[in-house]
């Protein structure tokens, strides 16, 4: 238990008044003090006593909504805590999360009023694993306090433990001998004449085209029939939206107008197409992915969970794939072909050697596979990238040379145009096929 | 014009009542100055209404007077300890029904004890060191206490 400002300015008042009385020998400031402690105690003893009650009323459920994931995943925790408040005492109660986690949304502690009342207090949040292992979620801190005092317990006993949340190791690189695409080509996909299917049939009308008469039906029934094909509308674009890290500082503005550019893309993909496809990604981890959601309202409440700065558990920096470094190594043969200097040609092979065994042991990021296997199954002739571009743009490279190499147009949007000739996020560097500013 | 009166500031009256009582009737040769002291109070309450640590600066106001009077006669200064823990108390919010009146109840019984030691005792040293035993063992016993309860709520490692 700690003693809070009143109560320690009542101790020192309390000292000063006992040497006082034993400085001056006087009966009358010994009973000012003595009263003055009683009282402290008294106080103490009540605030203790309330405390016990309110932590022995405690109950708790906390559910997992998986048990087993892998590194980097997102997990959505609910608890319920249950308890007796006390008479003027603030009850603080707070969730002791494993050690390597991270939380991405949500409230992990709430406080309730002085006045007596059986509280529940509901926490959702969504924890992401940095590490790999068996991680148990410890229990919950309580928190207590009144004008006088601080109390704090840590309940760790069973009943409110767990559950264990058992979390796989995922690589950085993909196995070696293993195709980015060799399993994503199996899904059913939309038929490229799905245009001429019959959408109904009716009878004939004049002026109706002759052409699409239906025989069978028509000779069946005795009267003419019509057949009505089914339009042919382009495929909706996938919309990549690139979130900020939560551990740099990002632009605040420009990520709500971001917010707002994604939304209104959403919408615009759901009324054109009746739905929408968006791919979130924060740097090389792919953190959620909607497929052709139909329902508006869903994709809107997804992106509301989902768009705000995240933690994440890969970064790339410069990264660079096989085909920059062969391009590397041929510009370094250039330049030291023109090279007279020894040491600068001296200096330049080294630079290659370490580029040539660096391409001898290159692997392929996770990240590059999962893009391959999330792409490859799409039927999408575009794909929109929204990204702040704050920081390295390697992931960005990468996703949008897996889309090229698939034939698919690429936009990028950001906050504001680029340079076109010193931008690292230009046309020509990224890759894609335009780079524009959202409004 | 509300003329509700708040407990904290009956509890404040019923001291001024006593303090008044006691000077007229022990006619004490500075009288005037129990009732300055008995003035500092009651601005500290009036001028504290809005503070969050009001219950320190109601003490440390109340403890001249407490003293003055224990001075004097050492049941008029229980009175007062009685009257300040009432203003404290019903500050607090504490003495609302289903508060805490049985502790009140309880801390105005220990002070009686308390004072009819220190009335007893002509001189400060003993009863001081027998505040100071019954601290340290009230330290102790609290501390094994709380030591238990937390084990009890801490549980196994996993």
């Amino acid at each position: 238990m700690r003693l809070k400002r009143c109560a320690q300015g009542i101790s020192l008042l309390v000292i000063l008044l006992f040497a006082c009385a034993f400085i001056l020998d006087d009966p009358a400031v010994l009973l000012a003090g003595t009263t003055l402690l009683a009282g402290l105690c008294g106080l103490g003893y009540s605030f203790d006593r309330r405390f016990r009650q309110a932590v022995a009323s405690v109950r708790l459920e906390r559910s997992l909504e998986r048990a087993v994931v892998r590194t980097g995943s997102t997990v959505r925790v609910a608890t319920a805590i249950t308890l007796q408040v006390p008479s003027h005492i603030q009850v603080t109660v707070s969730e002791i999360l494993p050690a390597g986690v991270v939380v991405q949304d949500g409230k992990t502690a709430a406080s309730s009023g002085t006045s007596p009342s059986f509280e529940t207090y509901r926490f959702a949040y969504r924890i992401t694993p940095l590490v790999h292992g068996t991680m148990h979620f410890s229990g919950i801190t309580l928190v207590a306090q009144d004008h006088f005092f601080e109390d704090r317990v840590v309940l760790s006993a069973e009943p409110f433990r767990g559950p264990a949340l058992s979390v796989q190791p995922r690589g950085l690189f993909e196995p070696t001998g293993r195709g980015l695409t060799s399993e994503t080509r199996e899904i059913e996909k939309m038929a490229v004449l799905s245009g001429l299917g019959v959408r109904a049939l009716r009878e004939y009308y004049v002026g109706d085209d002759l052409r699409r008469i239906d025989w069978k039906l028509t000779a069946k029934h005795n009267k003419l029939f019509i057949r009505e094909y089914a339009g042919v509308v382009n495929p909706p674009p996938l919309i990549v939206v690139d979130l900020p890290w939560r551990g740099a500082s990002y632009p605040a503005d420009a990520f709500a107008r971001m917010v707002a550019a994604v939304a209104g893309m959403v919408e615009h993909s759901t009324k054109m197409y009746q739905h929408s496809t968006v791919l979130l990604i924060s740097g090389p981890n792919i953190l959620h992915f909607m497929v052709e959601e139909k329902d508006l309202q869903r994709s809107i409440s997804a992106l509301r969970e989902w768009m705000h700065p995240v933690e994440r558990t890969a970064h790339f920096y410069r990264m660079a794939d096989r085909s920059d470094l062969r391009s590397r190594v041929r510009a370094l043969e250039i330049q030291s072909g023109r090279t007279q200097d020894p040491s600068t040609q001296k200096f330049l092979g080294l630079v290659k050697k370490q580029y040539l065994r660096s391409l001898g042991v290159h692997q392929t990021h996770a990240f590059n596979a999962q893009v391959g296997r999330t792409l490859s199954p799409l039927t999408v002739d575009e794909v929109y990238v929204f990204s702040l571009v704050a920081g390295d743009s390697s992931h960005l490279v990468q996703l949008i040379r897996q889309a090229k190499a698939m034939k698919l147009r690429v936009h990028v949007r950001t906050p504001q145009l680029p340079d076109p000739v010193s931008s690292p996020v230009s046309p020509g560097r990224l890759g894609a096929d335009t780079v524009e500013a959202f409004a | 014009m509300n003329l509700s009166l708040r407990k904290d500031d009956g509890f404040f009256l019923l001291l001024a009542a006593g303090v008044l009582l006691f000077t007229g009737a022990a006619q004490p040769p500075s009288w005037y100055l129990y009732l300055l002291l008995l003035a500092l109070p009651g601005i500290v309450l009036y001028v504290t209404r809005t503070w969050n640590d009001r219950v320190f600066y109601i003490l440390c106001a109340g403890q001249p007077l407490v003293i003055a009077l224990a001075a004097a006669q050492v049941w008029a200064g229980l009175f007062a300890v009685w009257m300040l823990a009432g203003i404290v108390l019903a500050a607090l919010g504490m003495l609302e029904p289903g508060g805490d009146l049985p502790a009140y109840a309880a801390f105005c019984g220990a002070t009686l004890v308390i004072a009819t030691g220190i009335d007893a005792s002509a001189h400060v040293l003993l009863p001081l060191l027998i505040t100071g035993g019954l601290t340290a063992v009230f330290v102790l016993v609290f501390t094994v206490r709380e030591y238990r309860f937390r084990k009890q709520y801490r549980g196994a490692p996993p």
